[in-house]
């Protein structure tokens, strides 16, 4: 069986295009593999550690809750080099500083070791806000990246 | 032999290039674009080769002129994508090496290593006169698509080392902790 080369071509094309479309819409690191659109969350609490790791950070946020006991956040944000060019750097957020953070939480709400989220923007302690999140990963377009329209 | 890894992984990860790597503002980056790009020419390179033995790209070509001139960028590219990949667990030793996705496609890649050695005996070994025929002999046939389907596995399960679902931090089922090589007690992740 010899397939001809222009229908051979076709369906290459075809499946480029198929697999540009869905990656499109899959995104970097898929949003809604991990996280729950549906779940936003607003955290305010106090840096408790930072994983300035790559391909993303973890920004950890100890949390006052309603009943007084504290819980423990991990906020995903992109990588380290994405947070410095929005403002973001080691130095800017010391262990202790206070901080709000607004994302979604994961999907995987067990909580174990910690809550997990995806953090969409940070509010410093002086009320200055940058986006912390990636460009282009399927997140809800809620505003908070400028890069979006 | 998982608490062998293991203690191999935290062993790496104690070294302070390794960290630095990790939170790098631009190599890591770097290391990790590269290691795709070398993928599209390696990987681009080998399936040309694989698809003109199965009949399906540039039959006019002769299959051994193919493989000879193709495998020069193939096995550039190998290189630079082994380099990479090194780096990148070098980078995050501990998670990767208790990653699911990361340790089936170890096995995969050792698949793929064996079926290129055979490959590559098999086409020494085969008959003359298929040169210029089509399809090659139905042996090699086999490790073509057997290439294909490897590497084809070996990318995806690549690409789902990013995603944390059976993490050893969110305590997956037995058989899969297993697998994964994940330890009781353990502390680093």
């Amino acid at each position: 069986m010899r397939i001809p080369m222009n229908k051979l071509m076709i369906a290459a094309a075809a499946l480029a295009g198929a697999t540009a479309v869905s990656w499109e819409a899959w995104g970097h690191h898929a949003f809604s593999a991990e996280f729950d659109a549906d779940a936003p969350v607003s955290l305010e609490g106090k840096v408790s550690k930072i994983e300035w790791i790559n391909p993303h950070a973890w920004i950890h946020v100890d949390v006052t809750q309603d009943d007084g006991s504290t819980q423990t956040w991990m906020v995903e944000g992109g990588t380290p080099n994405t947070l410095l060019r929005a403002g973001i750097h080691k130095r800017s957020l010391p262990i202790g500083s206070e901080i709000k953070v607004r994302g979604y939480q994961a999907k995987d709400k067990s909580c174990q070791p910690a809550c997990k989220a995806n953090g969409r923007d940070l509010t410093f302690a002086d009320g200055r806000q940058v986006f912390m999140g990636s460009s282009g990963t399927g997140a809800p377009r809620d505003g908070s990246d400028p890069r979006e329209s | 032999m998982n608490k062998l890894i293991y203690d191999f992984a935290l062993w790496v990860d104690g070294h302070a290039s390794s960290t630095s790597l990790h939170e790098s503002f631009y190599m890591y980056n770097w290391v990790e674009s590269t290691h795709v790009l070398a993928l599209m020419i390696s990987l681009g390179m080998l399936f040309l080769i694989d698809l003109r033995m199965l009949g399906f790209a540039l039959p006019g070509v002769p299959a051994s002129t193919i493989a000879r001139r193709l495998s020069v960028p193939m096995i550039f590219g190998f290189t630079v994508m082994f380099a990479t990949g090194l780096l990148l667990f070098y980078a995050i030793p501990v998670r990767t090496s208790q990653s699911l996705w990361f340790r089936i496609k170890l096995v995969l890649l050792v698949a793929a290593a064996l079926n290129a050695f055979l490959f590559h005996r098999r086409m020494l070994s085969a008959p003359t006169g298929w040169d210029h025929q089509i399809k090659a002999p139905r042996n090699l046939r086999v490790g073509a698509a057997l290439s294909l389907l490897f590497w084809a596995l070996i990318v995806v399960c690549g690409r789902f080392i990013a995603y944390d679902w059976f993490d050893c931090q969110r305590d997956p089922s037995p058989l899969v902790g297993l697998l994964a090589g994940c330890l009781d007690g353990q502390t680093v992740f």
